[in-house]
């Protein structure tokens, strides 16, 4: 009783994850139940005083680039001081890789604990000016249930800052960083060059904070519990838990939340022992089944195969489907989905997927595997925003680790039986202006 | 002896130092014009990257004002006619040729306005620099008036010849850049564009080696890759 009084639940040990997620099962956690488990959000009262916390804690972004969380709280607080202008925070749960879905879980389950976040964040960087910005028709009626929890704050008086619901546009770029930006300002998702740096001049010029969603209840959990309390779990380099979207041979997504450091093994299940396993989603990198059970679920170790932690998405492919044909598909998808703004991106990406559709057919010319590497090559780092590299990482990945695929199909055989698509990908492309707004 | 043949005298070299330049600012103008269509177009010039084409109208414009300053002040110089300092700038205050010289000084502003502005840009907002920028081509076919109009023989000599050449020129690279722009795929369209555009090139090669037939068909493997979206199994 005296645990439940300090918003501590006796079931709730220190190592004990669930920490985000509610412990049992599915239930959505309405004001009642979050305050229950997590008491009440702990408001520092002055800006700046969060961040040392947050520095000890090493939390890094969960979206999917782990930046560390106090040097952006401190550089928009900064920005904001120099140029004596309120900053705006952003909760980013636009969650636009098909592969993903813990974000979406984390917004249906728990969102006061991203809204506490939010509050936090913005108390932390002097904000006056808090948005959330998401897919609403996500988990049956996500946006819903998010206006219904801002409802229930406001009727308790929690929240200092006024949070703004915004939609996001279903394109898969649409949750990077300067497309969200020019979305809130009006303009089409689509990505601008960097510097300026949206912690100096982001929406509406105004020094911005844009943060996952999921980066924002781990604040809400550090600044109740402290940075100790999140070093728990994880690795010394890189501390605490976070949320994983797993799909194995069924294509079901799972919604997991591990520890950094936790073997992949433990993750893919026994039936990831053979064929390839999708590391960090379709900006990420394909490895051996063989490999990947060796590894562990941190940067460091990922970093053995070419891989990052990223947003958290491990899928298996299962062994009745040819990787090649899978990748394909994707490749087809992300050309599809270039902002069409960046020459290398708007030339190089369709280039690509109609050589790796050939790939993925029977006889391909050689010609076409030496085509593919080269434009990989040339369209790395030379975009306004990541799509191209990340696109040309998974490409490059697909090539090493389905070598064997790549051969058979050079003699005209296929190993796979079962045709049907497996990864998920969104319906319909952009076609007009209307479908980046 | 030469002062008879060609005219040119102490008395005389300044007025004609004044129309060589003229003639050679109106010339280089229309450079500067045509490389600025194509620089909007991303064009290229043969055996130049892009980045020259862009440094060539840059460069060629500061060496055009450098002409049009030279013309100025031979002018003004020139005690044949009298032309006032002021009417350099201000347009109408010219007592010999009032109207045709005005429309010298309001091209002149034009174009100082337009050079400031790009020496400037990098502290200008985009939307500034390109606005003033746009007045360019307001400021050429004034200069063109203005080099027609200011001396009559101009009217009927070769030199007519020359000047209606850089009119059709710049006539024609405006077309040329308006015809490009009404063809222009909308952004969110080009990528779709080109994947067909691949797509159909793969297809064609593919039927030109005969690996087109059903029975290839039927051996390939799981290739919906271009078939079409197919169904998301979360959404």
């Amino acid at each position: 009783m005296t645990m439940a009084t300090k918003g501590m639940p006796a079931e709730d040990t220190a190592t004990d994850l669930p920490r985000l997620l509610p412990v049992n099962g599915q239930q959505p956690q309405d004001w009642h139940a979050h305050t229950a488990r997590h008491g009440r959000i702990p408001y520092r009262e002055a800006p700046g005083r969060l961040i040392a916390d947050i520095q000890q804690a090493g939390l890094t972004g969960r979206g999917g680039a782990a930046f560390p969380v106090h040097r952006k709280l401190g550089a928009v607080l900064e920005a904001a001081d120099a140029r004596r202008r309120n900053p705006v925070v952003i909760a980013n749960g636009a969650e636009s890789e098909p592969a993903s879905d813990k974000d979406a879980t984390l917004l249906w389950l728990a969102p006061h604990l991203v809204l506490d976040g939010l509050q936090l964040a913005a108390e932390a960087v002097n904000a006056e000016e808090a948005i959330l910005y998401t897919h609403a028709d996500r988990r049956d009626d996500v946006g819903k249930r998010l206006q219904q929890a801002i409802a229930e704050r406001r009727a308790v008086g929690s929240d200092r800052v006024p949070v703004e619901l915004a939609e996001a546009p279903p394109r898969f770029l649409s949750g990077q960083e300067t497309a969200l930006i020019n979305h809130l300002g009006g303009g089409p998702a689509i990505p601008t060059f960097v510097p300026p740096r949206v912690t100096e001049r982001g929406l509406a010029g105004a020094p911005t904070l844009v943060q996952n969603v999921e980066t924002l209840a781990h604040l809400a959990l550090i600044a109740r519990r402290g940075p100790r309390w999140f070093r728990q779990v994880g690795t010394a380099a890189e501390p605490g838990s976070m949320l994983c979207t797993i799909r194995r041979s069924d294509g079901m997504p799972r919604i997991a939340e591990v520890p950094l450091g936790m073997p992949l093994r433990d993750l893919l299940g026994p039936a990831g022992s053979d064929g390839a396993v999708l590391i960090g989603g379709y900006h990420g990198t394909w490895a051996p089944a063989a490999e990947a059970v060796k590894l562990t679920l941190d940067s460091h170790a990922l970093g053995a195969v070419g891989a990052r932690v990223g947003a958290g998405i491990l899928i298996t492919l299962p062994p009745d489907r040819c990787g090649l044909a899978e990748t394909a598909r994707i490749v087809r998808y992300l050309a599809l989905e270039s902002a069409g703004q960046c020459g290398p991106c708007l030339n190089g990406l369709p280039r690509i997927a109609a050589a790796l559709a050939e790939l993925a057919g029977a006889r391909p010319r050689r010609q076409a595997r030496a085509d593919i590497e080269r434009w990989a090559g040339l369209v790395t780092g030379r975009g306004a925003c990541h799509h191209p590299d990340g696109t040309a990482r998974f490409v490059r990945s697909a090539l090493i680790t389905f070598a064997a695929e790549l051969d058979r199909h050079e003699r005209g055989r296929c190993s796979a039986t079962n045709t049907r698509p497996f990864l998920p990908i969104p319906r319909g492309s952009a076609r007009t202006e209307e479908d980046w707004l | 002896m030469l002062e008879n043949v060609s005219g040119i005298n102490s008395s005389t070299a300044l007025w004609y130092a004044s129309r060589a330049t003229g003639v050679v600012a109106l010339v280089l103008m229309t450079a500067v014009v045509l490389l600025g269509l194509t620089v909007t177009r991303q064009g290229r010039l043969p055996g130049l990257p892009r980045f020259a084409v862009t440094g060539l109208h840059r460069n060629l414009s500061l060496v055009a004002v450098v002409f049009v300053g030279l013309h100025v002040l031979t002018a003004v110089a020139d005690s044949y006619v009298n032309i006032p300092l002021t009417a350099v700038i201000v347009p109408l205050a010219s007592p010999y040729e009032r109207l045709w010289i005005g429309l010298g000084a309001v091209s002149l502003d034009i174009t100082v306005a337009v050079i400031v502005t790009s020496l400037l840009r990098r502290h200008l907002s985009r939307r500034l620099w390109r606005a003033v920028h746009l007045l360019a081509y307001l400021s050429w076919p004034v200069a063109w008036l203005h080099s027609i109009s200011s001396s009559r023989d101009m009217l009927h000599s070769w030199m007519f010849l020359l000047a209606a050449g850089c009119a059709l020129a710049v006539v024609g690279g405006v077309g040329w850049r308006l015809a490009a722009a009404a063809r222009d795929v909308p952004r969110a369209q080009r990528v779709g564009v080109l994947m067909s555009a691949v797509h159909d090139r793969a297809a064609l090669r593919d039927r030109l080696t005969g690996r087109d037939t059903p029975a290839a068909r039927d051996r390939r493997p799981p290739t919906d890759t271009l078939a079409g979206q197919t169904r998301t199994n979360r959404r």
